[in-house]
Order: structure tokens, then sequence, then C-alpha cells
């Protein structure tokens, strides 16, 4: 059943942070709606106590997509259907824009926002692992502070983070790569569109021209609690030779890795082995020669 | 295709189609009545428990409750069924599934009614939950229904020959067991109904989201105590229904009359997804045991079929869902001894009833699976196979019935499916290249590095086939006849409606198309008029693929007995001699001596000016048929359509998923009426059949569904199949309108099973267990969570 709720637009971002700055859990902030509505509808406890929804579409400081020379700034409300349109973004931010591209269908993609999919921080969230790989950082504000943290640092649990009740998350400043660095997004779902995760995977690599790893980052997301970097299979890689069987030890460690944080589900006789093989052959893109 | 026709054959754009995408159609959500309340369901979380008592008073005077609804107010039937009256329509004593609804709550607003649900104290004690069918027969087994002895709702047998003559003839014998899904139709537009009382002795009218209005009328009529006349039923514009809004709407419908005489205001029942998916009914998961018996060259001598469905919590159709299974188990194969047992039985799992296809795709799976692997077995291809064994004219069907006076064309459709897919060829490529099945293993569960798989090996392509024959109509599950009434106005428009309900189908387009040919008039001219029970005669459900057979039939009886009339006056009027050929095309009467005489509208003027009748009720009725329940012997159907699908697929080996690159359907359907509704009949059963396949299940624990809502339970979307290519052989009949026959559910029943054999063609191993989602692709099993809980719901 929807609850009854007050729905409020405000047009600058100060008086969206001054209606905020009491703090209550009735309020909640919504962009897109994608997973408020459908939350308030299936009387999700994240939402229950819901009485005024904050629209932050009508923001101008929230809005846009600005391209400086070492990062990309992405408004908080800004929706997935703009990333898709940004040429921009799908030369320097490849993954992100496929794993953008994945994401429910047409009708979703118009409303549902970036920043949407990150604070409600689904197991699922499919712009998670990528966000994580590009080393993605957050502007987070109050009527009282102004903070910029990291995207691993602010996501703490499922459906957790670090945000305040005062706050919103008005950028996502991500660095532009440095052009060594090559990768691919993956995503398993049960159909090819409007579809959960199961698997999500995010490689990004440098690869020299004797095909040693001078870096590589790697994020999942679906077959852990939340979307994580894998920093110690990271170094592990660092200058190692990128051949066919060091991917086989990694994904094996991958595997290793998994089991470690996630423990073994009911799903895990299928997943496990999946997302060693998808990693695996996720790792193979990044081979040379 | 039949010559000489203007408009049938041709592709019409369905009459309802631009309300529907413009969003002017009404559907039953969207009518409102002043004074209306609304009502909100009472159930308990329990499968299967006794209800001891039910207290109200902490709600009783609240005031967003108008009025309480419970078994007390029911005037008649307290208990109903399309079959058997098994199903209470407010479940006071005892629940048996989930779904179950004890009361209902009635006031302004759904909103102010449903926080007071949990307000209500419900003292009941839990009962043994059966959920698997299995052990429903046990003797130890609880009883779901007491009065009625055992948990078997139905058995039909089906002896032919000597089925151990048989196996000890045969060369060898292969033994398999498969077993299909439970799944919800999935009709995009959930439930809703509203009842109005029509003043003091009107009774009452209801206007809903109903698949079958004279069904509905029936058990609504059944449960007032009043009769059928005082009570009118008027079909919406239905968002989907594909079976799946026949018994759940009656009993809403009930429910809300019987609200609605209570209260004297218009009472509305809307379901959301949840409640929809939770309480209606859906199809029944089988278990199929199959022991064939065969030679080296390919003939199959003997078949033993065991089937077990579970029909869940009520008798609802499944002694018919599981009729159709026994006449067609066997498959179109001419088998000399057969012997079949099918059984249905009751458990507290969600109840199941009739869906598109009602007892046919389950048979289907198994059969056209067993067909491939003997082939595989025998070294032949599985087009091979099916010439040996498939039906031809003469062929004698195992209840016995000998196929004559229409087209068998099961040779011919199968043919034609191979040539347009070079099938025989792909299927022996595919063969050479198959990959052997990844092993995965459980206690280790860290890839070895032979067990990588390259991306370029991912994917392996497969090619399968599945053929059917399918019993036109109700066959001897029931009386046979419907009826249409058409209205010529003075202008020579024209007024038409039938008693079959459209079901989304464009039921409505094929009907004007009909009368259209038959008095020469263009579709546009042809109103067609709303569904109401009050108006229109009882023509049965719109069930079992009769539309276009029955019901068309009943529009040309109609359309051409006043045509026959105006033929005798334009005879008159134009002094034409006895012998002389009247024809009416192109909105004009014209006769082969004379040539074009005057415009349809004049000759209507003229008839009208004489007082002449124009209008008239055809009827259309379904020659006898006959059965014997101890044998399963008789002519079960009049008229049988024959169809092959073809599936081409791909299937990646390191996750599983299988994706359809074509789905070629070729179908008998007797003379295509409307090609853009055929073709579309094509598309959208095909895509059903093909989320039977390998996406959809409703799984339970406990009796308790897991998939409420669209999010886990997936239906394929228009990425997940490439190609759909509908042909059509157009084979003669004399049944039906010009020998039109059946198309809908034939569509749907072949493809899970064409799917099947082409995973299997392309990963060299077979998959028993429907549906062929990732798990079952890649391990051979089946996953499920370990309870029902929601993770976003945190
Ligand atoms: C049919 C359907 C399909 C979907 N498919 C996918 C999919 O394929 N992949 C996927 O990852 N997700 C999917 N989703 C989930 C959802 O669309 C995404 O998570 C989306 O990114 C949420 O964005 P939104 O703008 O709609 O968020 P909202 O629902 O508006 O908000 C989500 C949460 O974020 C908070 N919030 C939003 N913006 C800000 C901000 N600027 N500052 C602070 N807090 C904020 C809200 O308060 C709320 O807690 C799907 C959802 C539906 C309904």
């Amino acid at each position: 059943m929807m609850p009854r709720f007050e729905i409020i637009f405000p047009d600058n971002l100060s008086d969206a942070l001054s209606v905020l700055s009491s703090g209550h859990e009735h309020m909640q902030i919504i962009a897109g709606g994608t997973d408020v509505i459908t939350g308030l509808g299936q009387g999700s406890n994240r939402f229950k106590n819901t009485k005024m929804l904050i629209d932050i579409n009508n923001i101008p400081e929230v809005n846009g997509i600005e391209i400086g020379r070492e990062k990309i700034s992405i408004g908080g409300a800004v929706t997935f259907s703009d990333i898709l349109q940004s040429e921009f973004i799908e030369r320097s931010f490849p993954l992100l824009w496929k794993s953008v591209s994945t994401i429910g269908s047409v009708q979703i993609r118009n409303r549902a926002t970036i920043a949407g999919n990150f604070v409600n921080n689904a197991p699922c969230a499919d712009t998670v692992p990528v966000l994580l790989v590009y080393n993605a950082t957050i502007v987070i504000e109050s009527m009282s502070s102004k903070r910029e943290i990291s995207l691993y640092e602010f996501l703490s649990g499922p459906y957790k983070t670090k945000l305040s009740r005062n706050e919103i998350v008005t950028r996502i400043n991500i660095p532009i790569p440095n052009k060594n660095l090559n990768g691919d997004f993956y995503k398993l779902g049960r159909r090819r569109a409007v579809a959960i995760s199961r698997i999500t995977l995010a490689v990004l690599a440098d690869v020299n021209s004797e095909s040693k790893i001078n870096e590589i980052r790697i994020a999942s997301g679906a077959v852990t609690p939340i979307g994580t970097r894998f920093f110690d299979l990271e170094k592990i890689a660092k200058g190692k030779k990128a051949d066919d069987q060091f991917f086989k030890d990694m994904a094996g460690k991958l595997g290793e890795k998994i089991i470690e944080v996630t423990g073994l589900r009911w799903s895990s006789e299928y997943k496990l082995p999946v997302v060693q093989q998808v990693f695996y052959q996720l790792l193979k893109g990044i081979e040379r020669g | 295709m039949n010559k000489g026709f203007s408009v049938v054959g041709k592709s019409v754009i369905r009459e309802d189609g631009i309300d529907k995408v413009t969003g002017k159609a009404k559907f039953a959500d969207d009518y409102k009545f002043d004074g209306m309340l609304h009502a909100v369901m009472l159930r308990i979380n329990e499968a299967h428990a006794r209800i001891n008592s039910v207290d109200f008073l902490e709600i009783e005077n609240n005031r967003n409750v108008f009025s309480i609804i419970s078994s007390a107010d029911i005037p008649g039937a307290k208990k109903v069924g399309m079959i058997k009256n098994d199903q209470p329509i407010f479940c006071d004593e005892k629940v048996v599934t989930p779904g179950d609804v004890i009361a209902m709550l009635v006031g302004e607003s759904e909103d102010g009614l449903r926080p007071l649900l949990s307000k209500i104290k419900i003292d009941y004690s839990p009962l043994p939950v059966l959920n698997d069918p299995k052990k429903s027969l046990d003797k130890d087994a609880v009883l779901i229904h007491p009065e009625a002895g055992s948990n078997l709702i139905i058995h039909h047998p089906l002896r032919k020959g000597d089925i151990q003559k048989g196996f000890d003839e045969s060369d060898e014998i292969l033994e398999q067991t498969y077993t299909t899904q439970l799944i919800e139709h999935a009709y995009i537009e959930p439930e809703a109904v509203i009842a109005i009382p029509q003043g003091i002795s009107q009774g009452v009218k209801i206007i809903g989201s109903i698949q079958n209005p004279f069904s509905c009328r029936r058990i609504v009529a059944a449960v007032l105590n009043l009769p059928l006349a005082k009570v009118r039923v008027q079909q919406a514009h239905l968002g989907g229904s594909f079976g799946g809004k026949d018994d759940t709407m009656a009993i809403l419908a009930a429910r809300a009359a019987v609200a609605a005489l209570k209260t004297g205001r218009p009472v509305k029942i809307r379901y959301s997804r949840e409640e929809s998916i939770l309480e209606s009914y859906k199809r029944h998961p089988y278990i199929l045991d199959y022991k064939a018996g065969y030679m080296k060259n390919g003939k199959i001598k003997a078949i033993k079929i065991e089937l077990l469905a579970d029909g869940g919590a009520y008798t609802s159709m499944s002694p018919f869902v599981t009729w159709r299974s026994v006449v067609q188990a066997t498959g179109p194969y001419e088998i000399e001894n057969v012997h079949t047992d099918v059984r249905a039985v009751y458990t507290n799992n969600p109840y199941t009833g009739a869906m598109r296809g009602f007892g046919s795709p389950q048979p289907i799976f198994a059969q056209e699976s067993l067909m491939d692997e003997i082939a595989l077995r025998l070294g032949m291809t599985p087009d091979e196979i099916r010439r040996i064994n498939g039906y031809k004219v003469g062929s004698v069907t195992a209840t016995g019935q000998t196929l004559k006076d229409h087209d068998v064309n099961l040779i011919t459709v199968l043919s034609t499916a191979c040539e347009n897919t070079d099938f025989a060829k792909k299927w022996k490529n595919n063969l050479k290249k198959k990959s052997v099945a990844l092993e995965l293993s459980k206690d280790s569960p860290i890839l070895k590095d032979d067990q990588f798989i390259r991306p370029d090996d991912n994917i392996k392509k497969g090619i399968g086939l599945a053929l059917s024959f399918r019993g036109c109509s109700l066959g001897a599950e029931g009386m046979d006849a419907s009826a249409a009434y058409i209205s010529i106005q003075n202008d020579g428009s024209v007024y038409l409606d039938c008693g079959l309900a459209e079901n989304g189908q464009g039921l409505r387009t094929t009907y004007t198309i009909i009368a259209s040919e038959v008095l020469g008039v263009s579709p546009d001219k042809i109103i067609y008029l709303e569904l109401d029970t009050g108006i229109t005669p009882d023509s049965g459900p719109t069930v079992a693929s009769r539309g276009t057979i029955m019901g068309g039939g009943a529009v040309k009886n109609a359309a051409e007995t006043v045509r026959d009339k105006l033929t005798a006056l334009v005879k008159e009027e134009f002094k034409l001699p006895a012998d002389d050929i009247i024809s009416f095309t192109d909105n004009h009467v014209h006769s082969e001596s004379e040539g074009t005489l005057a415009s349809f509208q004049d000759v209507c003027k003229i008839a009208s000016s004489q007082g002449m009748n124009l209008s008239a009720i055809g009827w259309y009725k379904g020659p006898n048929v006959h059965w014997d329940e101890e044998t399963g012997q008789g002519d079960a159907y009049f008229t049988y359509v024959y169809g092959c699908q073809v599936a081409e697929v791909s299937v990646n080996i390191s996750t599983g998923e299988v994706y359809i690159d074509k789905i070629t359907a070729v179908h008998d359907p007797g003379t295509v009426i409307n090609r853009l509704g055929a073709e579309g009949q094509v598309f959208g059963g095909v895509t059903q059949g093909a989320g039977y396949g390998i996406f959809e299940e409703v799984t339970t624990d406990k009796g308790f569904i897991r998939e409420l809502n669209f999010d886990t339970y997936t239906i394929p979307t228009s990425k997940d199949i490439s190609e759909i290519i509908p042909i059509f052989v157009e084979g003669k009949e004399s049944y039906g309108p010009w020998g039109a026959k059946s198309l809908g559910e034939p569509t749907l029943e072949l493809t899970a099973a064409a799917i099947s054999n082409a995973v299997c063609n392309a990963l060299g191993k077979r998959l028993f267990n429907l549906p062929l989602n990732l798990e079952e692709v890649l391990l051979n099993i089946k996953l499920r969570p370990a309870d029902t809980k929601r993770g976003s719901l945190v």
C-alpha cells in the first residue's frame, strides 16, 4: 500500500538543505524515485517513516555534467539517460557508459539517477563497481558542511551509507583515467533487460608492452554484500605478467575472496564457479597481443 | 490461401487497437461510480489452518469500516467452482492455501481499511501442511478437503492395445522422468471488478476484468441465490488473461456482489500485483513418467505414461486440464499400445487451473524430449523419427479416434519447418561440435585450470524442434455451442456482438472480418458491441482456442441469415430469375445476370421500408463427440490442428544463459481470418512459451510464493528473443467459418519443448526439468533462497 506523503520541489540547494537540516527521519530525498517509490509501495523498512519527499530535480547545483581537464563532475540528480547521451562519458568512461546502458529499461533510465543508485546501495546496484574502479569521489553537503569522500568509503553496508539525514550528495567527481587503463564491465542477469544483476564485475588495468601489469583495479557487485574493490588481489597482480595462467590464478583467488567475505549462500553453487569463469574471461580482455 | 475472399486472410488492424495504445480504452479499474465503496481482503499467514474464531471487535466501530463481509452474509452457495464446488468464497472455517480470504472489509478507501486488517483477532489452529504432490495420495497424508475422502481430484486412465505385449516386442526400452514448473499467467492488468446493485428487485450488475462473463454470472448467481437473469455481467477491456481471469474473477465478482447487495452501494475490488499473484490460480506443475518401447527402425511400439499434476488447494479446472493431457500425452504419434494414467491431486500449494495451453505444454515437453532421445539413440535426426511415427490421414490416435475428414497436416508442417530452417543439416553440424558439459564440483568451488573456458568458446549453437496435434475447442469436456447477434441498420451500418468474449487476442476484429466478408460491407461500417450477459446469448467460455472456430461459426451464421433475406429481397425487387446468383462485395449488391444492382445501403433502406427484420441471432453448435471414462477411448475432439516449431538458440556454456536466436513457427490453423491477428498470436504465444521454457517459475516455500512481483518473476522482454517467423499452412476443414480452426494455444505449447531440444543439441546433454534457467542449464539443479524474504525490504 502506498502511504500518504507530502512532496516538495525546492529550486535551490540552500532551500533543500534548510528543509533537511532538522534531520528528521520522516524526510526522504527523492531523485528518480525508482527505489523510493517502489520501496514505499512495498513497505520497505528504510522508507516506512517517510512523511515528506524532497524532490531534488529542480536544483541547479545537483544537475548537469561538467567536463574538466582532470575530472568529470556529475550532478546528484543526473539521470542515466543523461549519462548515455554524453559522448565524452562514452569515450572516456566506457565502463560507466556500458553499466548505465544495462540498467532497467528506457523508462527507468529516464528517471533513475546515478546518485540514487549508490545512495540506495543495493548489492546489485550496477554502477557501483564501475564507479569504484574509476575511483569516484562524492561531494556531500549539508547546511553547515561540505565534504568530499571516496565512494568506497561512503558505502558502509547493504542499503547503508555514511550519508547523514541532513545531507545531499551534490556531485560525483570522477578523475579522468590515464589512457593506458583498459577494461570492461560485465553484468549477468536472468534476462537481457529489466534484470536484477546476479553478478557484476568491473576491471580496469594498465598492462605495459611487456605484458606486465602496472596497475589493476577490480570491483564486483551482487556476489558480495555490497559493491566492493579487491585491493588484496590488485596488490598481488601488480608487476605480474598478464598471461593466461595468471588470469586463472587470479580468478581462483577472487573465488576464495568471495567465499571469505560472503560465505556460502544458497546461490553460491551457481555464482561461485560462474564469477570465476567470467572474471577470467574479463581478464582475457586486457591481455596484450 | 483460399481464393476469392475480399477481407478474410488479409491483415486488418484490430478495432480496439488505437484506443488501447492511446490510453482511451476503459479497463475495469477505470470505472468509477457515485458512492462506490472499496474492499480489502483478510488473510492469515498460514497455508493450512482451522479457523476457530474471528474477532472484529476492535475495528467494528472504526469510522473507516462501512461493513464487514463474511460467509454469513452469503445468501446462496458458500462454496463454488468451475467443475466442483470446493472453493469457499470466504474461508471462515479453514484456510487451505496462503491466498485464501477469510473475510472482507468494505469502506470508502482502501488506504483507510488496510491498516485495520492487523487489528482483527483471528484464533486459528495450524494444520499439517502438504506441499509435495507425490505424497498427496499416501495413506497418512493430511486431507485438504476431508469431505472429498481423498486428495485425488481426478484420475483419467487410457488403455489402448496391450502394453506388456508392446514392450515385449520392442527392441529397446527407454524410461525417463520429466518435471514442469508452476507458472503465473502474468497478465499485465491485475484483477479488478465492480458490483453495482440494481434497485430492489433487479439484482446486480458486474463490470470487470472478466475472461468469461457467463461463467462469472453462473457463480455470482449461485452465491447470491438469484436467477441468472438478475445477474448482469459486462466485460470491461481486458488487460490480458491467458486463461487466468476465470475462477479468480468469478470469486472476486461474487465477493463484490455480496457486499454490494448488503451495503446497497457499488463495491469495487482491485488487486495489487502481489495480491494477484498470491491468490490467483496458476499453471499445473507436472511430474511426467514416460516409458517407451521402440524398434530399431524407429517405430514406437508401446508407451506407458504416468502424469501427476499438482492441483493445489482446489479442484478448479484440474479435471479438464488433465483430460486434455490424457488425450494428447503420446503426442501426434500413432502408437499401437498405450497405457496412460493422469492424476491431479490436492496440496496446500497455490491452486492451479486454466492457462493457455491447458494441459498440453507439460506432456509436449516430455514427449518431444523423449522423441529426440530415441532419435539420438537410433542415430536418426529428430525429423526422421517423427516422420516414421507421426499422424497421417487415417492414423488412429491413442484414444482410438481415426483422423479423417480434414487435412491431417502433421507431416506437412514438419517438412515446412525443416525446409525453412535447413533443420537436419544444422542439427547434425551442431552435434559434431557439441561441448562436453562442464563438470563442477560442489566440494571444491574453486575452478581448476582446465575448467576455464576461453571467451571465444562460450557460445554453442543449438537447433531443436517440437511437434504437436491439438484438439480444437472443448471436445468431450462439455456442450459446445455459441451465438452471435447481428443487426443491420437502414443505412447499411451494422451492429455485431458475440457471446464469446474478447480476451485481448483480437476476437472482435476476427468476427468483424467474418461479418464483413459475408455482407460485403467494409469492416469500418461494423460496430462491435460490448459483451453483456444481459444482451448476448450464452456461448460458453472463451477457452480452448474456440473463439474463431465456434464464435466465428456463429457470426457467419448470423450474417448469412440476414444476407439470405436480403438476397430474396433483391431478387424480388429487381425481378431477377430465381437461379440468379447474388453476391455482396465492395459495399454493393451484385447479380450474375445484371451486374451491380445497388449499394448495400440502398438495399437495406428498401428492406427497412418493407418492414423486414434485419437482425438475427446466429448459432453454431459443434458436432457430437464421445468419450469413455473407463478406457479413455473415443472421438475426443471433432477436429484437430497441427503445428511444428523450430528453435535456434545460443547457449553460453560459462553462465548457462540461453538466448533465442530464432523461432520458426509453422501452424495449420485452418483458414486464416485476420493475418495480422494470426501473426500476433504466434508472436505472443511463442514469447510466452519461451518464458515457460527458460525463465518463468513460481516457487513456493511451504506453500508461500516467493515471486510475488515482476522483479523476481521474470517474463521475457523484447530483448530476450530475436526473430519469430510465423508460417501458416492452411489446411482444409469442414468446421468453423470457411474452415478456420484454432491457433491461440498451439503457438504456446510447443516453444519450451523446441527450446529444450535445441539446448540439448547445443550442449550434448539433456535437461529434464523446466525452466531451463541459468542453474538448470549449467548445473542441472534448481537453486532456491532459503525463505520468501525480499532483500530490498530492509
Ligand atoms: C523496474 C526497475 C528496474 C531497475 N533496474 C535496475 C538495474 O538494472 N540496475 C540497477 O542498478 N538498479 C536498477 N533499479 C533500481 C534503481 O532504478 C536504481 O537504483 C536507481 O539508480 C535509483 O535512482 P533514483 O534516482 O530513482 O533514486 P531514488 O529512488 O530517487 O532514491 C534512492 C535513494 O537515494 C537517495 N537519494 C537520491 N538522490 C540523492 C542525492 N542526490 N543525495 C542524497 N540522497 C539521494 C534517496 O533518498 C533514496 O534513499 C531498477 C528499478 C526499477 C524500479
